[in-house]
């Protein structure tokens, strides 16, 4: 019981679930079944309520099935887990009972949902917003979006035309177009497919892809704004303190990669959300990949626990 | 399989009997052929024949088979170095590659080889054994270890440093040095670096340099060891100077001075030029000093007006920033020593992607007619000069 309450109560656990699930993803897959109905309540719970659960009231049977399946997850996440030394969870060696059945664990999952809506008995406590956890919110540098045109272009045309343009078709098969607000470059191919870079937010990409657009159409050709994507985002931010970038290459080996020799900076692939954070021993850190401002916030969030950890001498 | 009975007639007598150059048995009875050989003498290729291996495959396995053996790395590492060569080299990234390329891949593979098995060794050793050019080996590297799914383990430097450092007793008394102590001194060297941020991010080798030229000068802190400059001192070593090493060793004195200043016996003030008579001292009190250095420090933090924790707007976090770094005892050198960033302009506020273009904003990205002529005209008679 005090094992369940423990993950509802620490706040790092409440925020941070997806890192539970990376130290939980280093398991055998047998224990995947009760790492999914884990995640299931804990996502429940954490997105619709949001609230401490005290689910002491529950009657004996409920509460010892989760109990089971939690000590079993625990047992088995304990060393992983407690390798990211950013959860303070302290595992106590209880004394799981329990030998755990996969059956009781795979239940869980279908009877997961009846923990959630039930009305809690302990007050309330509201959840911290994401962004406070830090008090860091990382800033876009740099978004890449393209947009289709709709029709083919005469490239040198444009490059005779247009003032901002550049064009040479020996070294880049594209126009290089660039306008001073937003300070953003484009390169315009002849198939009528434009790339915009360097604008600071999705709305500036957006306004400066049209103005490229209308650049196009002013110069005579039937252009339109066609499936306009932000492909790239990057941001970087920084944690003002520095990073043992050794000792998160050795715990977190599977998702880092740390080669001094080559680059200076420790290469983390996270998994969920699917970004590349540089993260440096001066203690910035860039995010990259992210098709999302909120892939960017939640990969931050998620690391910025385990960087917390290395921060001690 | 040579069958004794025909199949026609069931009789046994079968002869020889070649037609032209292909062998032939014929039973005499009957006249049916029971079997026949090939036409031509050579085997023909199939999957029962087993394929010529590729000759530069087997090069290559030489080629690091030879390196392991320069480097006297005992079997099992030759052996899997080997392995990995061979399965990267079916692999579909470096099938067509250059043989350059697949040179630098069977010294990836050394490398990788040695690492797994604790073995320690720099990629800059390797990058001296095969001589191509660092980038190229880092690329081949990155790409030969998510290609075949490698995790090598980080290399500790402190166990490389033993590599590097041989017995210099051949050489003048004034330079001679015997390598375990060099080596004792070196790693306490680095491993001070470590704790101070110096080491890492960066590259190990031009560290090892500074902290084994500290050491051979602090072993015996003669006039002519103090004087004799990195650059002489890789001249008696025969090895090529590393530019970053000045740089490190200063960091290094920087990190041993603020050690120094808390050896209560000593009292004149010590400075990156007298530092060295002290390092032995430093270094054999190293955690005494370091507590003591690290009180001294909190006073002094606590002491000045500015230790407030107070937020600071978004404007001035860049001087937040770089306070941190002057805030602790030891901090990377990047953080004390950050370079003022070009100061941003300040965004655009509220853009909302949907606001009205003027006209006039994007004429003024279009030529006027004038302008397109002339600019034409001088593209014309460049191209023809």
């Amino acid at each position: 019981m005090d094992e369940l309450e423990r993950y509802f109560d620490d706040s790092i656990a409440n925020d941070s679930g997806f890192m539970l699930e990376e130290g939980l993803g280093l398991q055998s897959p047998a224990h995947s079944i009760q790492d999914s109905s884990y995640l299931s309540v804990k996502a429940q719970s954490s997105t619709e309520l949001g609230e401490e659960l005290d689910l002491s009231f529950l009657p004996d049977e409920l509460s010892t099935q989760t109990d089971t399946a939690k000590a079993a997850e625990t047992q088995a996440a304990a060393p992983d887990v407690s390798q990211d030394s950013g959860i303070c969870l302290d595992y106590n060696s209880q004394d799981s009972t329990a030998a755990v059945d996969p059956q009781q664990g795979g239940s869980l999952q279908s009877s997961a949902s009846p923990f959630c809506p039930m009305t809690p008995m302990t007050p309330m406590t509201p959840v911290t917003p994401v962004t406070e956890r830090s008090g860091i919110i990382p800033q876009l540098q740099n978004i890449v979006s393209t947009v289709n045109l709709g029709c083919p272009l005469d490239l040198k045309f444009i490059a005779l035309q247009a003032r901002n343009a550049e064009y040479n078709p020996k070294r880049f098969a594209a126009v290089i177009m660039r306008i001073r607000e937003p300070r953003t470059t484009a390169l315009i191919f002849s198939s009528g497919k434009m790339v915009c870079t360097g604008a600071k937010s999705e709305e500036q990409s957006r306004l400066a892809a049209r103005k490229y657009a209308r650049v196009v159409q002013k110069l005579g050709f039937p252009a339109r704004f066609l499936d306009f994507k932000i492909q790239n985002m990057v941001a970087s931010c920084d944690v003002c303190f520095p990073i043992r970038l050794e000792g998160m290459v050795l715990t977190h080996q599977q998702l880092s990669s740390y080669e001094p020799e080559l680059f200076p900076g420790l290469i983390y692939r996270m998994v969920k959300p699917r970004i590349v954070l540089l993260i440096f021993v001066s203690g910035k850190v860039v995010l990259t990949g992210a098709k999302e401002r909120a892939e960017i916030y939640e990969a931050f969030e998620n690391i910025y626990p385990i960087l917390r950890g290395f921060r001690k001498q | 399989m040579l069958s004794q009975t025909c199949q026609g007639c069931g009789g046994s007598n079968i002869v020889e009997d070649d037609l032209y150059c292909q062998p032939q048995r014929v039973c005499v009875d009957c006249g049916s052929v029971v079997s026949e050989g090939v036409l031509a003498s050579e085997p023909v290729v199939g999957p029962a024949v087993a394929k010529k291996p590729c000759l530069n495959l087997i090069k290559g396995e030489m080629f690091s088979l030879t390196m392991c053996r320069i480097l006297m790395v005992h079997r099992e590492i030759e052996q899997l170095s080997q392995t990995y060569y061979n399965k990267a080299y079916q692999h579909e990234s470096f099938l067509k590659v250059s043989l350059q390329k697949k040179e630098v891949l069977a010294g990836c593979c050394v490398l990788v080889s040695c690492r797994l098995l604790n073995w320690p060794i720099t990629m800059a050793t390797i990058l001296c054994l095969i001589n191509a050019d660092p980038t190229l080996v880092g690329e081949v590297y990155q790409e030969m270890i998510s290609a075949l799914k490698i995790e090598a383990p980080i290399v500790l430097i402190t166990d490389v440093i033993e590599t590097h450092i041989q017995d210099s007793l051949h050489l003048p008394e004034e330079f001679a040095e015997n390598s375990k102590d060099l080596t004792r001194c070196a790693v306490a060297l680095v491993e001070l670096a470590a704790d101070s941020w110096i080491v890492t991010g960066r590259k190990p080798v031009p560290i090892i340099m500074a902290a084994v030229y500290l050491a051979w000068q602090s072993l015996r802190p003669t006039k002519q060891r103090l004087k004799t400059s990195l650059e002489k001192f890789c001249q008696i070593a025969k090895v090529n100077k590393y530019r970053p090493a000045v740089k490190r060793i200063a960091e290094i004195k920087e990190a041993l001075c603020k050690l120094g200043k808390e050896i209560p016996w000593v009292r004149e003030a010590v400075t990156p030029d007298n530092v060295v008579q002290h390092v032995e001292d430093i270094l054999q009190h190293r955690y005494a000093l370091l507590r003591r250095a690290m009180r001294t420090h909190q006073d002094l933090v606590e002491q000045t007006p500015n230790s407030s924790s107070v937020k600071h707007g978004p404007h001035e976090r860049n001087d937040v920033e770089l306070n941190w770094g002057k805030r602790v005892l030891f901090a990377p050198p990047c953080v004390i020593r950050a370079k003022r960033r070009r100061v941003e302009q300040p965004e655009l506020q509220d853009v909302t992607g949907d606001e009205e273009i003027s006209d006039s904003e994007i004429d003024s990205y279009i030529r006027t007619p004038q302008e397109a002529r002339d600019f034409a005209l001088t593209q014309k008679m460049f191209e023809k000069s």
